[in-house]
């Protein structure tokens, strides 16, 4: 029994260690939950093993023999041990609990000195706003490393969720509340950014990358890229304003190098406005301010968002629009 | 029931009238077939008249039509049609109603099957037989999930079929599979355990049956309609389902409508039947833990099924008639939908996993030949998980942006619900230890259940913990452990309890080594399925994706093969039930030598199960006790062999 109990556990214990379980935590939270999870997964191992042990043991040594039509002792039950098997438990869950509740508080705590990150989710795309860089936007999310970092959520549309496996953290967004999430990255590298709650035919592709920076190369990322930002207004960059907008997400553009499948193929625009019976250019434009209007046939009606871009803006893109997609 | 006996002179009302007028006119498929259309019609006609009276245009608008001429008027008068609203009929419009002659009861031939039969033992095997073949068609569906999601990137679907493929496999087997299974083993067993004739309220338990397959093949049409099935999985979250969603959506919330109104009223019959019918001597303490486990699941169902009934309600208004009960840009809560259905739908995981610890108890103690290991504190823990059960809902929504002080209180309360839960396993454990252990298939789908269910239990354990369940909620590690709960649970003990009373219901005997084979199938291709989604999920591969990162490849085609290999195993069990109720060899009344009540009578029992009232006089696992009986039965019905065999 001892020797089985060993042995099951020994099992367990193995597939605990030999498999790559939790990715490598990159954020004081994710070490956390870690410390958590295995917590819970030798106490868990500790049960499984015994149960399993008495099982086998109870298979191999109570067998009836085939011709052996007898019963077992007629035993009812005892007191004792049934104290034991409601105690013991309840004491183990109970430390998981209070393990949980310390490090559940600690994970929320942001302290005094935090960055604030406005995070806007979309079908079917991640936009992350910097208040600390004059608003600026960005398609990705940046963060310098070693600081406490909260993210403001908001959904313009369905629920979808946040979350970053090195982070641990996970976040839902919901339309209409503005939940928060605090994570205190402290590695440098680029980690998926994943939608984790079903939002609709994009869910699977509504990605995005996390790039964790030193300090100072942050700072001067930010500084950049607000004041670029807040000064092209004048002179706009089809591209750019593609890279800004969410659009690649859903939609393949060989010329910015996007592969989303979920709308239609904009190297296809001219052949699609031919079916259309409509101007290209008129019906690119309308095509993002009001996309509801008329669908490609083969592709879901009523997915797509009307995107309300200041005039420059949309014609710039527009133009970028056609140009690329008769070169494609 | 006073009407009953006011009229025994008269005849049954249509034969007054010609062949032809019976056979129209008559109950059965085809007036459910003209019914249909009628009503479907009616619902047309009200529904274009009501939008022409009120000037809304389109007149011909395709959602309200549909919702209300095919999804609700169109049922009813199915219903109607096959005759389960006859006898209320005649009584609320003051027509004299017929004399009971009873021959809408009990099954001659396999016809019988096919009607409104108020036997609850026809019924019971209606039931499961319907539950089958939706648990084949959602099996079907998950090996279309498993094929796509064998390699990344997209093959075989589109992003719309994909995610309703998923929708409709879980909501197939959860609506009309593992709860309707259970509550048609059940409805077999349970009055026969009391020492009762039937249920209480027999054209109420015919009735909830025949409202089980138009939920179903309401969900399973929702793939024909134009832009295809309700895709916003089985949670139906508002507001994707409530309002970003084609047509298919309402179909869902109706569906749900239909099997949760199945579900409230078998268990109103069977707390009804419990608290009512018992034979003399039964007290509480001498049911069988498969009639308490049944006791404490209706008590959940009355009490939850109604929320779910409610939250779908919200979400078709909202879809439909444009209300804003979940839409937050009218001034909607989004969350609210998500509290009303945990609400109802974490007490469902008890209402699929409580029937399957009745199960267990009578397959364990009957295969170990030992009584019960701690009969009362089983059964009181059963109710202390009714109790706990309704306090953790929101431990499915750690993630959803709740209240967030309600996060560690709901923690507390799903940790120790485990408690009871442990409680049973080691009383199981207990049972077993220094029994006479028979290995038939009941029992090894019942040690199958045992090892599974540690596993599901110790991973729901994890998952109660917030900050574990952070990290991994909506991952492959919560597809994992549901599945450990509810098919290394719940459906291993659906398939013992298939074997186990396939000899009473049949009575024929099951192919022993097909059974066995079944098991290891199932057991070894179930482990090598579900295991490793552990792993992918713990890593980082979310739930609900028909596509996913390359490096979680080799596993998801591991994944998929064991599951088609899964769904072969159930093939084994196909043939075999098949087969043997066909050819199998004629079973004796009592094959395990079990003491509680249905195996006192012989198999399959007679038409009204008892011809005397047992009287009970003992526990009802009383096996080892020297001279111990459980019910004292005039021995003349253990030989008697009624007219249904050969069905």
């Amino acid at each position: 029994m001892l020797g089985l109990g060993t042995l099951m556990g020994g099992i367990a214990a193995a597939v605990a260690l030999l498999f790559p379980w939790l990715p490598k935590p990159a954020s004081d939270e994710a070490g956390r939950i870690d410390f958590v999870f295995w917590f819970a997964v030798v106490i868990c191992i500790v049960i499984f093993a015994i149960v399993s042990a008495a099982l086998i043991y109870a298979v191999i040594n109570f067998r009836a023999r085939p011709d052996d039509d007898s019963d077992g002792p007629p035993t009812h039950g005892h007191t004792k041990l049934e104290v034991v098997w409601t105690v013991i438990p309840t004491m183990l869950v109970i430390s998981i609990g209070i393990v949980s509740a310390i490090v559940l508080g600690q994970n929320d705590a942001t302290g005094k000195d935090f960055m604030r990150v406005n995070v806007t989710a979309q079908q079917f795309a991640w936009s992350f706003q910097y208040p600390d860089g004059k608003n600026m936007t960005s398609g990705t999310l940046r963060v310098p490393v070693g600081r406490s970092i909260l993210l403001t959520f908001t959904s313009k549309d369905v629920i979808h969720s946040f979350w970053v496996p090195e982070w641990g953290q996970k976040q839902d967004t919901v339309p209409g509340i503005h939940p928060t999430l605090h994570i205190t990255p402290n590695k440098v590298g680029r980690f998926p950014v994943i939608c984790t709650e079903l939002c609709g035919l994009g869910h699977a592709t509504m990605r995005t990358w996390a790039i964790v920076m030193p300090r100072a190369a942050f700072d001067k990322w930010l500084k950049g890229t607000s004041a670029a930002q807040t000064s092209t207004n004048t002179a706009v960059s089809g591209a750019a304003i593609f890279k800004s907008q969410p659009c690649g997400s859903c939609h393949t553009l060989q010329a910015a190098g996007t592969t989303g499948k979920v709308g239609p193929d904009l190297d296809k625009l001219p052949s699609y406005a031919q079916q259309a019976k409509q101007p290209l250019d008129s019906f690119v434009s309308d095509s993002i301010t009001d996309p509801n209007a008329y669908t490609q046939p083969g592709y879901p009606k009523n997915v797509m968002p009307p995107f309300n871009l200041p005039k420059p803006q949309l014609d710039a893109l527009v133009q970028y629009l056609i140009q690329s997609s008769k070169k494609g | 029931m006073t009407a009953v006996t006011a009229d025994h002179h008269v005849p049954t009302a249509p034969s007054q009238h010609g062949p032809f007028r019976r056979y129209v006119f008559g109950a059965g498929w085809i007036r459910a077939a003209w019914m249909f259309c009628l009503f479907g019609g009616i619902g047309f006609g009200l529904t274009v008249l009501a939008r022409w009276g009120g000037g809304w245009h389109p007149i011909l608008y395709t959602q309200p039509i549909v919702l209300l001429s095919l999804l609700v008027a169109a049922p009813i008068g199915f219903l109607a049609g096959l005759g389960t609203f006859d006898y209320w009929t005649y009584y609320a419009l003051g027509h004299p109603t017929r004399a009971e002659d009873h021959s809408g009861h009990g099954a001659r031939s396999w016809r019988d099957y096919f009607r409104v039969n108020t036997d609850h033992k026809v019924i019971g095997v209606q039931y499961l037989v319907t539950t089958v073949i939706f648990f084949l068609i959602g099996g079907m569906l998950a090996m279309l999930v498993r094929a796509e999601l064998a390699r990344p990137g997209t093959q075989f679907f589109d992003t719309q079929t994909y995610n309703g493929l998923f929708s409709v496999h879980a909501s197939l087997m959860i609506f009309l599979f593992v709860i309707p299974a259970f509550a048609g083993l059940a409805n077999f067993a349970v009055p026969l355990m009391l020492g009762a004739a039937d249920m209480a309220f027999p054209r109420l338990n015919a009735l909830s049956f025949w409202l089980l397959p138009i939920a179903g093949v309401m969900m399973v049409s929702s793939f024909f309609i134009p832009d295809g099935a309700f895709a916003c999985g089985w949670t139906g979250y508002a507001p994707l389902c409530s309002s970003h969603q084609p047509l298919g959506a309402v179909f869902f919330n109706q569906g749900v409508q239909w099997a949760g109104a199945s579900s409230i009223m078998t268990a109103l019959n069977f707390l009804v039947t419990i608290i009512t019918m018992r034979a003399p001597g039964m007290t509480f303490w001498r049911m069988p833990l498969l009639v308490w486990a049944n006791f404490t699941t209706s008590l959940l169902v009355v009490i939850a099924t109604p929320f779910i009934a409610g939250s779908q309600f919200f979400s078709m208004f909202d879809h439909v008639m444009h209300t804003a009960f979940f839409d937050p840009g009218n001034g909607g809560y989004a969350l609210g939908y998500q509290h009303i259905f945990w609400f109802y739908s974490h007490p469902a995981v008890y209402i699929m996993m409580l029937p399957g610890f009745g199960i267990m108890s009578e397959v364990i103690a009957v295969f170990s030949r030992k009584p019960i290991f701690g009969y009362r504190l089983m059964a009181l823990s059963l109710m202390a998980i009714v109790v706990l059960g309704f306090s953790v809902w929101a431990h499915h929504m750690f993630v959803s942006g709740m209240a967030t002080w309600l996060r560690v209180p709901m923690m507390v309360t799903t940790l120790l619900i485990a408690i009871p839960t442990g409680i049973k396993i080691f009383s199981w454990l207990a049972t077993i230890w220094n029994g006479k252990l028979h290995f038939n298939t009941p029992f090894l789908f019942a040690l199958g259940f045992l090892s599974m269910f540690v596993i599901g239990g110790l991973s729901g354990v994890m998952l109660g913990a917030v900050p574990i369940d952070i990290h991994v909620s909506d991952t492959y590690f919560i597809v994992a452990h549901i599945h450990y709960v509810l098919f290394g649970g719940s459906v291993f003990t659906i398939f013992a309890g298939m074997y186990y009373w396939f000899p009473k219901m049949t009575g024929r005997m099951y192919s022993e080594t097909l059974g066995k084979l079944h098991f290891w199938l199932t057991f070894v291709a179930f482990n090598c399925t579900f295991f490793p989604m552990h792993l992918i999920g713990v890593e980082g591969m979310p739930r609900r994706v028909a596509d996913y990162a390359p490096r979680f490849a080799a596993w998801n085609m591991f994944i998929s093969l064991s599951s088609f290999a899964l769904g072969a195993s159930v093939l084994v069990f196909l043939y075999n039930m098949i087969t043997s109720w066909r050819h199998g060899e004629i079973a004796p009344s009592n094959p395990w030598r079990a003491m509680t009540l249905e195996w006192q009578v012989s198999s399959p029992p007679p038409t009204f199960n008892f011809t005397e009232i047992p009287q009970v006089v003992g526990g009802p696992y009383e096996y080892g006790v020297p001279g111990a009986v459980h019910a004292i039965l005039t021995p003349s019905h253990a030989t008697e062999v009624p007219a249904e065999v050969g069905v």
